[in-house]
């Protein structure tokens, strides 16, 4: 069921802005109408962003969260408004992230002047003190340790070097030369390259290397010990990241809040936004509970206004919702699908997987997450939708007789052993799935008064698909020609009733009546539920199979259990995701394209939420 | 063993080995993009792992057709039939439409998937649209399936 919305229009004194605003984001009913363009910035605030980071940075200091753990539960009012507290622990928490990182900055410049020291180590004299001379030029440099002779005899009795320590670019060397004109040195310093030696500077330090080395070894352990007492402070803060997380959903709902706007005068403020029409009481008692001085109306949406889609279905089929919501909301004054199209969901998923083994292993799996991890909105409302489908699972696995893939006493019949059943089995489901989206095009068309097109459109289609089958069986033969031939007449005859000239009409008519090939793709389509139901069915035999082969003396049984468990886990996992996956597709390819057309706003009222927590506002306090 | 029982047996080694294939390929096509995505987004990791598992479907309906071949021909239980050759060459016949149609289908639906992992990077809400059109491209394998599974009930 779509729900009426009302559109309401709130006075209110500029000074009570801020106290509403929290009012109604508390209610989570109001969807603001925004003045300006619909686009203005979405997603993550920036503002949010520190607390995050910091957040981020903490969790690398806590325990890992406990894999059976949920979202820890707060109230609404928590979440209103930055409290001192949780400012307070963050602004401590961003002082240590900064700390720490310069921390590990002066560490990185310290490491790397140390590495460019360790090959001059040896070298027993201030860097200062080696400069040239005016007889002898000094060169430092680099040569691998094998050049060395090469380097002493090309510098023949013209200069003099001294080795040092070796580093990763060969011996650290100091060469002497004595001055030569200009023409010779150029040879000479050819001769040296050639040699081996590359030119390269010395550390830019003054004093002696080894102290400077010592000097910065000293300081990187000071650092190191400093770093660590923050790390101890951060591990004790982490304690307290729950605050840090409070304040992000604090800064989080406030710049929610800050983005909603509105009409100002000089002291007031008109706000309007959508509700839903049998909550409006909410809005009121919201708003009331604040403030005194307050103007609140509620109107119906204007012709040319399309308000948001809100729907509303008992709890098990709204579950189900979240299937068609991830293709399209419908529109405003169309019918909902979700109720049908739920149902048939839940149908045919338990006929994709059709195991009593695996769908009593779904019930335990969903039903223990469901109460451990408590999801929420629409990834609560998948759990939910896995979880029921076990009944399915489990009532199709009765049906044909697989019990962990091993077949026992099938009450239908077992789709290994009879495929060509199942598959015309297959065929009838997906005949009824879309003559049920058909019978919801034929109830709107009905609905708008156009009875005439609901017969040619729809009706004829129906007559004619359920006559052709009828072809094949002896005793309804008759049955069946008269109604394949009433049902592609009426099709032939009507379908360019829309095209204006004699010539269009008749082409219009048999163009339609070529829409039969798409009709049977899409039944053929439902195939896929033999397919599926086949793969998860063989998969889980040749497991056991497998576990039957080694399952000789203990280790054997050790492994065959190991190769039971894991088997069926991997089994269970992909079966569980084609299913979900093909189970869809039917629903958006075959049933929808019959009739849907979604296209849907969603409503997104102004209200809290939060990432890390849950709201819980029947408890008095977080405990 | 004779030649009916080796031909039955190659059937089964092509369509695990070919349906193999195109998984392979397919799902490394798809985990190159969701790896990338995840280095940005690591949040995203759930999703576009359920969009990098899709292409891996092909193999196992290569492997479920090899098996169900060696249980028909009694090569599992250790007790292989007397397969004529023409027994034999038809139950090669029912490994090759999964076999060529798993490789292929299974190497173009992982280049859907990466594409549709990009998307999800792009907009996360649109991971649905992104499951079906990959979905999409897996029809075909089901339908040669579904044509090997027919044949080798068929063989008599």
């Amino acid at each position: 069921m779509i729900v009426g919305m009302k559109k309401g229009s709130l006075i209110i004194m500029k000074a009570d802005r801020d106290a509403v605003l929290k009012a109604l984001q508390q209610a989570g009913e109001w969807m603001t109408i925004s003045e300006e363009a619909a686009d203005a910035p979405q997603g993550e605030s920036s503002a949010a962003e520190k607390p995050e980071n910091a957040l981020a940075f903490l969790s690398g200091f806590a325990k890992k969260p406990s894999l059976f753990s949920s979202k820890p539960e707060v109230t609404s009012e928590a979440l209103l408004a930055a409290g001192e507290e949780e400012k307070k622990t963050a602004a401590e928490t961003e002082r240590v992230m900064a700390a720490i990182s310069n921390i590990d900055a002066e560490l990185s410049a310290l490491r790397n002047e140390n590495e460019t020291l360790t090959p001059w180590l040896d070298m027993d004299k201030p860097i200062e003190d080696v400069v040239d001379t005016r007889h002898v030029r000094v060169l430092s440099g680099f040569a691998p340790e094998e050049a060395l002779p090469d380097i002493e005899a090309a510098l023949g009795d013209t200069g003099a070097l001294s080795a040092y320590g070796g580093s990763k670019d060969g011996v650290a060397l100091l060469l002497y030369l004595y001055r030569l004109p200009d023409g010779e040195m150029k040879a000479k310093l050819s001769a040296l390259s050639e040699a081996g030696f590359n030119e390269g500077q010395l550390p830019k330090i003054s004093g002696k290397p080894k102290a400077r080395y010592d000097e910065n070894k000293a300081a990187i352990d000071r650092l190191l010990k400093q770093k660590e007492d923050l790390e101890a402070t951060a591990k004790a803060l982490s304690d307290k990241a729950g605050d840090v997380a409070l304040l992000s959903e604090q800064v989080r709902a406030e710049t929610e809040r800050s983005r909603v706007t509105g009409v100002e005068t000089a002291q007031t403020l008109l706000l309007k936004g959508w509700v839903r029409e049998d909550r409006t009481a909410r809005i009121e008692a919201a708003v009331s509970g604040v403030t005194e001085v307050y103007d609140l109306r509620f109107a119906d949406p204007a012709e040319d206004e399309v308000p948001p889609t809100v729907t509303q279905n008992p709890h098990f089929l709204s579950q189900f919702e979240t299937i068609t919501d991830m293709f399209s909301l419908p529109k405003i004054g169309t019918l909902d699908p979700a109720p049908v199209a739920g149902i048939w969901y839940w149908i045919i998923f338990g006929m994709m997987m059709g195991d009593v083994g695996y769908g009593a292993c779904m019930f335990v799996i969903f039903f223990l997450f469901k109460k451990i991890k408590k999801p929420t909105g629409e990834f609560g409302k998948l759990i939910n939708v896995l979880f029921y489908s076990s009944i399915t699972t489990i009532i199709f696995g009765v049906l044909f007789g697989s019990y962990f893939g091993e077949t026992w006493h099938p009450i239908m019949f077992a789709p290994l052993d009879n495929p060509m059943g199942f598959l015309i089995f297959t065929m009838v489901i997906g005949v009824l799935h879309i003559f049920s989206g058909m019978g919801i095009k034929a109830t709107e068309l009905i609905r708008d008064g156009k009875i005439l097109d609901a017969i040619f459109d729809v009706f004829s289609w129906m007559i004619l698909i359920t006559g052709l089958p009828m072809l094949l069986l002896p005793e309804l033969r008759t049955a069946g020609i008269i109604m394949s031939v009433l049902g592609a007449a009426i099709i032939l005859l009507t379908a360019g009733r829309d095209k204006p000239t004699i010539v269009g009409k008749i082409t219009g008519g048999l163009l339609g009546l070529y829409d039969i090939s798409s009709y049977l793709s899409d039944i053929l389509s439902y195939s896929r539920i033999l397919a599926l139901s086949l793969a998860t069915g063989v998969i889980g035999m040749v497991m056991n199979l497998l576990a039957r082969m080694v399952a000789v003396g203990p280790i054997g049984f050790v492994f065959a259990l190991l190769i039971y468990i894991v088997g069926h886990v991997f089994n269970l996992a992909m079966s569980l995701l084609s299913a979900y996956v093909h189970d869809s597709r039917l629903q958006y390819i075959e049933f929808f394209g019959k009739f849907y057309e979604g296209g849907g706003k969603p409503f997104k009222p102004l209200a809290l939420r939060p990432k890390h927590f849950n709201v819980n506002d029947q408890k008095s306090s977080h405990s | 063993m004779n030649t009916g029982i080796v031909l039955a047996l190659v059937g089964a080694a092509l369509s695990a080995i070919l349906g193999g294939i195109g998984s392979a390929y397919g799902v490394q096509a798809a985990g190159v993009a969701a790896a990338g995505v995840c280095s940005e987004k690591p949040d995203l990791f759930g999703k576009v792992l359920v969009l990098q598992a899709l292409p891996g479907t092909q193999g196992i309906y290569g492997f479920l057709i090899a098996v169900l071949i060696l249980v028909q021909t009694g090569v599992i239980s250790g007790s292989p039939a007397d397969l004529t050759v023409m027994q034999g060459l038809s139950y090669l016949i029912a490994g090759l439409p999964i076999a060529f149609v798993g490789c292929g289908s299974g190497i173009y639906q992982g280049k859907t998937a990466a594409a549709s992992i990009l998307m999800t990077a792009k907009d996360p809400d649109s991971s649905a649209k992104g499951i079906t059109m990959t979905a999409l491209v897996e029809t075909y394998a089901i339908l040669a399936l579904l044509a090997s599974i027919l044949i080798l009930f068929g063989i008599r």
